[in-house]
Formats: structure tokens, sequence, C-alpha cells
């Protein structure tokens, strides 16, 4: 259950309290922050200076520029009371509301204002503001400030976010508000700054309580289901703070109970129901207890448009900007180093995805540590998400991380982006020893080791190529064939040649006998050349040789040296015939007497070849 | 006459613009290197591709090729190139290593799947190239020298006959290891899947029941064809009709 009260009696209550206890003042924070950032001449504008956790002592100069004019002003105090491990501590925040309005046209510089405590001097950030001539449309509520018809952005029920300053409150306002019962003196609204979204972009949610009455506390406050909604706390007063408003002529306070950032989850029509509160009016006698329930709201959420980038995720909606940091780019081999990743920006920062590091071989990163940091900035839901990887280089050697981008969507633009970081470099050298790795068993010879060069990984390139075609089998080349048959073909045909050549050396002997017989021929052919011109013993000598070779190749016994006797008996074993027996021996004896007895005439030469050449021809044995 | 000379110029430009010199080819090697270790995978990819289009091939250009697409991404691609250099120059350890860390990537695990046929293995290991330059030295040798022992007589003889019978020993065995590769080229024709998912059906028609899913990486056999379909087996014997466009022979 939360309790607000009024100013007074908050005060008071925490002044009684905590009296007794030790106080100690928080950190001191002092800024200044505009409702707009474009105004028209005309318009006014509130600047909001907040200053937490300052002393009492302290004198805030709020800033002073002749380009503008302040309308008025207002201020309200909030103490607050902590118990933490370091004691008990307030904090008390002072918040300045000034409406203002510019005085001329162009880009105006709001100055710092300046806060002085305890000898020391906090300057805020000075402000940029576009002024144009005319009047604007207030970003926020989308309603212009005067002179133009009021929206509804509670259903027939519109309700200004920003509390309107006293003078800016106008009767020709009133016709256009409506309360739900004409004699309700205190209720309970709810209202959105859009009502159409894209999935993922922010809208704002406001509760108001609405009162002609006193308020002196809420209770029971039950916020809307919001399902669908993924929701930051922008503003929750511990007090409740009325702002005058007028509606329908007639007076009321309106009092921000809290103030949401949503965040659509899924597109479509999404509803938001009733929020509800216990709401106590007057004081301590007078007062009594009502309870009210505020209007229901929905709104529309568009899709993100096709052609989302690869990486994308749906909850990337916003505007943001990456950075890569490194503690150290140059360091020991085993010495740990901090790579930061940094995402800031506006939109849903919590529900925010970072790439993913992807550790160059030779580095080892740990599981990062996720922070954020929110800072909204005018309504609108912001800050930073780091993410922090711890790196233990393994190996000696230069890594570059690089390729670290994150993709979103800017709903102002309606587009795609990336946002990319630089690349980061860490050179790892030896070292002087001495290092020790973090994690993993000490004992085991990989944790002792320092350069640890793991297996796995590609191979690297091939850096010169011996170039080829596709090749046919070494079979199907023209050579192949020729070279596989032309040895044992050559080889076969010598040995061929030799073998026939063999053959044709080898004499029996019945090829004996025919070339004897021939020879006997040829001599027998050479002596009838000397028949005429020859002597008689070269002529007898030749017939006499051709005969007995002739004799010797038919007989098949050397026939030189035999008498007559016995070569008529070898002729007669051959089975000779009687005359031709007879013829042989006279031939023989002619050619001795011829041989012998030179004399004869040319009729006795051509008697012994006649005889001689008869029996050859005429060799007939009678076996 | 002016006509046929223009021609002849223009023909001679086209065949100049398709026609790399060594030289040439060898610095279009070294920029898709530099290109690979600028990360820039498609353009070291495109400049390999271009050697290859051109006659410029061979193991080392298509380890670099495999190697790139292994960074990229692709797994059918790299598995297939890498594998066609392992064909072509034989089996080296930076081929095996990058094949090994494509397998560890591949979605498919086949359960059960056998080792490769013993004539297989050999015929794979088997440098046919150098086994076949062996065997034809070898035998024009042996037979060389069978012939010059005919012309001499006595030890001489005996020693010539024996070389020769050495050398047609080892001959004989080189050309039975050609005889096992060109068996095994002739007989067994692998593929490896290209595409990224490629259904296997129960027979050769779109609308056959789906047996099972391979994805791309995945060396199969292929084993007959029909029509847009080819029959293939995968290691472990699991058979199907698959999309010929989704596979491509090594």
């Amino acid at each position: 259950m939360r309790r607000t009260g009024s100013k007074s009696i908050a005060a008071l209550a925490a002044l009684l309290f905590f009296a007794g206890a030790s106080s100690a003042f928080a950190d001191v924070e002092f800024y200044q922050s505009v409702d707009r950032d474009q105004v028209g001449v005309e318009d006014s504008f509130h600047l909001t200076i907040v200053a937490s956790g300052a002393p009492e002592d302290a004198q805030i100069q709020f800033p002073s520029s002749n380009d503008f004019e302040v309308l008025s002003r207002s201020q309200s105090t909030q103490m607050s009371y902590q118990l933490g491990g370091a004691g008990a501590s307030f904090n008390r925040t002072q918040k300045f509301v000034l409406v203002m309005r510019a005085k001329k046209v162009g880009t105006l510089i709001l100055p710092s204002a300046v806060m002085s405590a305890s000898g020391k001097t906090y300057r805020t950030e000075p402000l940029k503001i576009t002024v144009r001539p005319g009047r604007m449309q207030d970003p926020i509520s989308g309603r212009p400030r005067r002179g133009a018809p009021v929206p509804d952005p509670f259903r027939g029920f519109p309700f200004p976010d920003e509390p309107l300053s006293a003078d800016e409150v106008d009767e020709e306002e009133s016709p256009t508000f409506r309360s739900p019962r004409p004699d309700a003196d205190v209720f309970l609204r709810a209202g959105l700054d859009r009502q159409e979204v894209h999935a993922g972009e922010q809208l704002t949610l406001s509760l108001h309580i609405l009162s002609r009455v006193d308020v002196s506390g809420v209770d029971s406050v039950t916020l809307p289901k919001l399902d669908g909604f993924w929701s930051e706390e922008i503003e929750s007063p511990t007090q409740l703070s009325g702002e005058p408003k007028i509606i329908n002529g007639v007076p009321y306070r309106a009092f921000l109970l809290k103030r949401l950032a949503l965040f659509p989850v899924k597109p479509g029509t999404l509803k938001i129901n009733s929020a509800e509160a216990d709401i106590t009016t007057g004081f301590i006698f007078t007062g009594r207890r009502v309870h009210r329930a505020s209007n229901e709201l929905t709104v529309q959420v568009k899709s993100l448009p096709p052609g989302a980038p690869p990486g994308f995720s749906g909850a990337s909606v916003g505007k943001w900007k990456l950075a890569a940091e490194i503690s150290q780019d140059r360091v020991e081999l085993g010495q740990p180093v901090t790579l930061k990743l940094s995402l800031e920006g506006t939109g849903n920062v919590k529900n925010l995805a970072l790439p993913s590091l992807r550790a160059p071989p030779g580095l080892r990163v740990y599981d990062p540590t996720t922070t954020d940091k929110l800072t909204p900035s005018r309504g609108k839901i912001g800050g930073k998400r780091i993410q922090e990887y711890l790196v233990m280089p393994q190996q000696t050697g230069t890594f570059t991380f690089s390729g670290l981008s994150f993709p979103y969507f800017d709903p102002e633009t309606e587009r795609y982006e990336e946002a990319k970081a630089d690349p980061v470099v860490l050179t790892v050298v030896a070292g002087s020893g001495g290092a020790i790795s973090l994690g993993g068993d000490r004992s085991s010879p990989t944790a002792q080791a320092k350069n640890l060069l793991p297996a796995g990984g590609l191979r690297p390139l091939r850096y010169r190529a011996h170039f080829s075609d596709r090749e046919e089998p070494i079979w199907r080349a023209n050579f192949f064939l020729p070279s596989l048959f032309a040895p044992p073909g050559i080889w076969l045909a010598v040995a061929l040649f030799g073998f026939v050549r063999a053959r044709l050396n080898h004499q029996d002997e019945q090829s004996l006998k025919r070339r004897r017989a021939k020879a006997a021929h040829r001599r027998l052919a050479a002596a009838e050349a000397l028949k005429t011109t020859g002597s008689p013993q070269a002529f007898y000598a030749e017939v006499e040789k051709a005969l007995r070779d002739f004799l010797e190749v038919k007989l098949g016994v050397p026939v030189t040296g035999l008498t007559r006797n016995l070569l008529k008996e070898r002729l007669a074993q051959a089975h000779l015939a009687e005359d031709q027996q007879l013829r042989i021996l006279r031939i023989l004896d002619a050619c001795d007497l011829g041989r012998f007895a030179p004399g004869g005439d040319g009729g006795q030469r051509n008697w012994v070849l006649e005889q001689a050449q008869d029996v050859f021809e005429g060799w007939n044995t009678t076996k | 006459m002016e006509y046929d000379k223009v021609i002849s110029l223009l023909l001679l430009s086209v065949l100049a613009q398709n026609y790399y010199t060594p030289q040439e080819a060898q610095e279009i090697f070294n920029r898709a290197g530099e290109a690979y270790y600028r990360e820039d995978y498609p353009a070291a990819k495109e400049e390999y591709l271009k050697l290859l289009s051109h006659g410029f091939g061979g193991s080392d250009v298509l380890y670099n090729l495999g190697t790139t697409c292994l960074n990229q991404g692709d797994l059918g691609d790299a598995v297939l190139h890498l594998e066609r250099a392992r064909r072509l120059g034989g089996s080296t350890s930076d081929i095996e290593a990058n094949l090994a860390v494509a397998r560890s990537r591949q979605l498919d695990q086949v359960v059960g799947s056998s080792d490769e046929l013993f004539v297989e293995r050999l015929a794979h290991a088997v440098r046919e190239r150098a086994v076949g330059v062996a065997f034809v030295l070898t035998w024009g040798l042996g037979f060389l020298v069978l012939l010059l022992a005919r012309s001499v007589s006595g030890r001489r003889q005996v020693v010539g006959r024996a070389a020769a019978a050495l050398l047609l020993l080892v001959a004989t065995f080189c050309g039975s290891l050609l005889l096992v590769r060109a068996y095994v080229g002739a007989t067994y024709t692998d593929a490896v899947v290209t595409a990224k998912t490629l259904p296997a059906r129960e027979f050769p028609e779109a609308i056959g029941k789906i047996s099972f899913e391979i994805h791309s990486g995945l060396k199969v056999r292929v084993l007959e064809a029909s029509g847009r379909y080819v029959r293939i087996r995968l290691p472990n014997g699991l058979e199907g009709w698959a999309d010929r466009e989704g596979i491509s022979t090594i």
C-alpha cells in the first residue's frame, strides 16, 4: 500500500518521527529541463530545476537571459529518509517550476542555473530552445496551447498531461472539458500522450486526481493491468502537489499520481483498464474517503515495417549509439582486460539485446556483466546499457574486435538504422612471465601454460598455385595405350624374328642332299661351259666332280676313292638299272682318260657331257 | 577485306580477354588470397571461380575455394571443392583438417555408417598421375632390358634378365593400382549435397513419400538416375530418390 499526503503533513510527520535520527545527505544532483525544445514566440513553456541532496543553506540562482522572461514561479520540497548499511540519511529534493516565454525568434540558449552549497558551486547544462514565430503545438500532449480545438485523450474527457499555470487557464477552454458527473468534486483520470505508436515505441500514461476539495491522502492505488506493454516508471510523486485547472468553468486542482512509460510489445489494438484509488478529502474531523476508478484507454499499435536488417530484434526501437571501449590496448599475456560495450540513446533500455561479442581465436571471453542506467529526459525513457566482458589473452599477437553493430528501428524517421562501433584492437605481448590464467584447473599443464595454442580451426590458404585443368585419367591419355602395348610387341617381334632365323639356319639331311644335288647340277653346267673353251683336263675334272657329287647325294655314301667294282656294287645296292650302272662307269672311265690322256676331240667331250646329263636326268632306281 | 580484318581483330580481342597468362592467373590467385584475409569471402570466391572457368584449376585452387566457402558458411560447396581437391592432388593434411572442420559443422549425423571398401580406400589413396608415370616407365624399361639381354651372353645375360624381371614386377604392381583406380572410378559415383535441405523420396516422383531429409555438405553415393531424380545411398546404406539439382558430383 502506498500513502501520499500533502506537503505540510508529510514534512511535519517526517520532522517529528525522525527528529532524533542522525542525518546525512546523499549525493547532490542538480539539473534543469524544459518541457519543449521548440516553442512559438507567443507560447509559454516550463523550465524545471531540480536540486536533490543539497544542504539547506544552498543558494540557487535561476538562469538569467535577456532572451526570455519569467511569467511565474513555483517551488516544492520533498524530504525522504532512508535506512541503509551506512546509517540513516535524509534526502531533500527541491523542485522549481518557472513558466517562461521567449522574447525573440531564433535558436536561443537558456543559460545554466547555478547552485552554491558548502563552498561548492554546481551548474546545470545550458539548454537550446528553437523559437518560431506565432504559436506551436505542444509536442507532448499534441494540444495547441491556445485557439485550437483540444484533442480527446480521455475518450471525451481530455486532460492536459502537464499542469497549466494559473495564468494559462482560460475560460475559452472550458466548454471542451466535461466532468463525468456534474456534481463530482473528485475523480480519477488516465491519459495517453499518443493514440497510435509502433510496436516497441514509447507512449506515456499519466494518472491524475482532479479535485475541487482538499485532498489529504490517497490509499490503495491500483494501477491498470498493462497486458501487452513493458512499463517503466517516469514519475511517482511521494507527496501530492496540486496544480489549478478550470474545467467547464469549475476550478479544480490536478494531482499527479503516476506517470509511466509504456512500450507495446505486439501490434494491434491494446486496451488499458481502469486504475482505482481510495481518496481521502478534508482533514482529521471533516475528512471523508471515496473510491474512484479512472477511464479506460485504447491505443493502436502499428507493426514495424518490413525489411528489417539481419540481427534486428523487435525490441530495438528508438535512437541508439553503440560504442566499444577497452581498458588497455596493449597487455601482457595472461593479464585480463575489460572490454566495455555501451548502447546509449532513447528507448526501452532494459529490453535491449546488445550484439554478441565474437572473440578472435586466441582470446577467451567470459560472460559479460550488464548494467543499465536510466536517464528519463522530458518524459522520454532513455539511458545506457553497458556490457563488460572480461577478456583473457591466451596467445601473443594483435587481435581485432570488429563488426560490432546494432540494428534498430527509428520511429521518427520510420526507417531501420544501424549503430556501429569502431573496431577495437588489442595487442598481447609476451611479458616478463609469472602471469597466471584465470579459471580452469591450475594443476593441469594447459592452465600453467602461457601461450595456449589449441588445436582446431581452419588451416590457412595455399599461397602458391600449381595450375592444371581438370585432368583426364592417365589411362585415357594418347600415349598410354602405345606405351602399354609397344614394349611387349617389340619384344615379341624380335623374338619371332630370331626364331625364324634359327629355323632357317637349321641343316637337315634332305636339304643337304638337295643342296649338293644342286651343286652337282651347277658343276655340270660349268663343265658345259668348259666344253669348247676350257682345257680337256678342266672339263673332265669338272664332269667327274659333278658326277661323283651326284652319286654321293643319291647313294648317301662317299664315292671318292671307291674302286670301279665297289662303286658298281653300291650302285647295284641302290637298285640302279644295269645299263645305268655301266653308263656311269663308262663316263668315269672316259673322264679319267680325258684328264690323264688329253687329246680326245670335241666329239668325246660331247658324248661324256650328254651321258652325264642323261644320268642326272634319268636316275631312276628300280626300287 | 577490311571487313575481315575488323572481324579478326574483334575475335582476337575477345580471345585475349578470355585467356590468362600464367602470371595473370597467379596474380588473380594472390588477389583472391588477399580478399580472403580481409574477410571479403564473396570477392575471394569470385576470383577462384574465375580461375576455374578459365582452365586454371588444380588442387591448390580447389582447396582455397573450398576453404573460402567454409568460412563463408557455404558448407555444401566447401565439402564439394575440398573433396575435388583431394581427388585431384591426393590426400594432404590441410585438406583433411578442413574437411574435418566441415564435417563437424554438418547438420546430418549418419548413424551406423560403415567404412569404405578396401578397394575404394586404396583407389582414393592412389596418386593416379605418379603411379601412371611409374607404370609406363618401368614397363617400357623392363622390356628394353629384356631385349638387351638377348644380345649378351653368360653372366651378363643372367643379370639383365633378373633386372628386367624386377622392373616388370614393379610395373605389374603399378598397373594393378591403376586398374583398381579405374574400376572404382567407373563403378562408383560420389556426390555432395549442395542444397540447404534435400528430401529423399521413396520413388522418383514429386508425389513420392519423403523417406528422410539430408542437408548441405553430406557426401552420398549416386547409384542410378531417373529423370530429374537420382537414387542416392548414404554411408550407412540408407537409400532414397533425391532431386539431382540438389547434389553435385565430385
